[in-house]
């Protein structure tokens, strides 16, 4: 099962695409012959408890799902399995909250947080941890592949990954309708909800994939 | 020569370019121009002054930016008329090196005799790293 696991919609202020834009694209994409099962939108700084895009996708039988991507002291995470809980001991739009506070809360309120794009100058986790950063023994993945990298980037988070032995998974960060899919997570198990998807980045039984050509 | 499009001429998917053109001194100078009759050196048109705001180089305004990424929808056809241009800027906009223009087709809206199309469109560097990236509204007349 395909997944991406990192895109932005309108919601986010720097991405200019709607949900409803986004599952007609993978529409396109599907008639292309590409595969892709659905997404999480995992927007910045923010969660909204009462959206819900079943309605939207069930008709298309694609996945939507949500997240969030947030700014921390030791660079951006995207976090799955957002609850009440969660999002009642954190101040998402705190720019400066600790990461590992949220990483500890994700733990204990059925979440998991994931650095995002590690290899980024400034907001990725790698950069941190080159400046003596310690702690996060309970972060086991990062975000291996991400649509939006620079040059270098990739290749940064690669090394992080073989030093450490994370897991990787992958998001396009699609900010347009037409990047979403680029880089996507395959699951070995199905997933309908943000639990299975806890459930399996926990598993670790995923990869990251780009989408082929 | 451009091929004059119509509506029913174009499917969600089509591409947009890719279109490769640098932005030099002389064309910031020019569109400065248009507003200010002496040009006071600025992050836009001097070195020095970028420099002196932790800038490497001198970068393209903001506004020339929108308008080449509007170019890039109204150089594709002469009947191309152009509804909306929302874009983000996600890096500086250098002079004198070479940018890369793209587009694609995300949606049509016949709904009402509506002829528009949606369409993203995304400036990148030789290093593909997207320096801005957009999403444009245009209308294609039907086919006589």
């Amino acid at each position: 099962m395909l997944l991406d696991l990192h895109t932005h919609s309108v919601a986010s202020d720097d991405s200019r695409a709607t949900v409803e834009q986004y599952i007609k694209w993978v529409n396109v994409l599907r008639r292309k012959g590409k595969s892709i099962d659905g997404f999480v939108l995992t927007e910045h700084r923010q969660f909204d408890h009462d959206v819900n895009y079943a309605s939207l996708a069930s008709d298309d039988g694609i996945i939507i799902l949500k997240g969030a991507e947030l700014d921390t002291d030791t660079g951006h995470f995207l976090v799955y399995g957002i609850s009440e809980e969660i999002t009642g001991e954190l101040d998402f739009s705190d720019v400066n909250m600790s990461a590992q506070n949220l990483v500890d809360i994700c733990d204990t309120y059925g979440g998991i947080a994931i650095p995002a794009h590690p290899g980024r100058a400034g907001i990725g986790f790698a950069e941190y941890l080159d400046r003596g950063v310690t702690g996060f023994e309970t972060v086991k993945s990062v975000e291996q592949l991400n649509g939006s990298n620079r040059p270098g980037e990739g290749e940064k988070a690669e090394s992080l990954i073989k030093a450490k032995g994370y897991l990787g998974t992958g998001g396009s960060d699609a900010h347009i309708v037409s990047a979403i899919g680029t880089c996507m997570t395959s699951f070995e198990k199905e997933i309908k909800n943000e639990s299975d998807l806890v459930q399996e980045l926990r598993s670790g039984r995923f990869t990251a994939v780009r989408l082929e050509s | 020569m451009k091929k004059n499009l119509y509506f029913e001429d174009v499917e969600i998917g089509d591409d947009i370019g890719p279109i490769k053109r640098s932005v030099t001194d002389e064309d910031v100078i020019e569109f400065v121009s248009v507003r200010e009759k002496k040009i006071i050196p600025s992050r836009f048109t001097s070195k020095e002054v970028a420099n002196s705001e932790g800038l490497p180089e001198a970068i393209v305004p903001g506004p020339m930016n929108i308008a080449l990424m509007a170019q890039v929808l109204t150089d594709w056809s002469d009947t191309v008329c152009l509804l909306k241009i929302d874009v983000v800027f996600r890096q500086t906009v250098p002079h004198n090196k070479d940018l890369i223009f793209s587009g694609i087709v995300t949606d049509k809206d016949e709904t009402g005799g509506s002829t528009k199309l949606e369409c993203d469109v995304v400036m990148e560097n030789s290093d593909e790293v997207k320096l801005v990236i957009g999403t444009g509204v245009i209308a294609l007349p039907n086919k006589p």
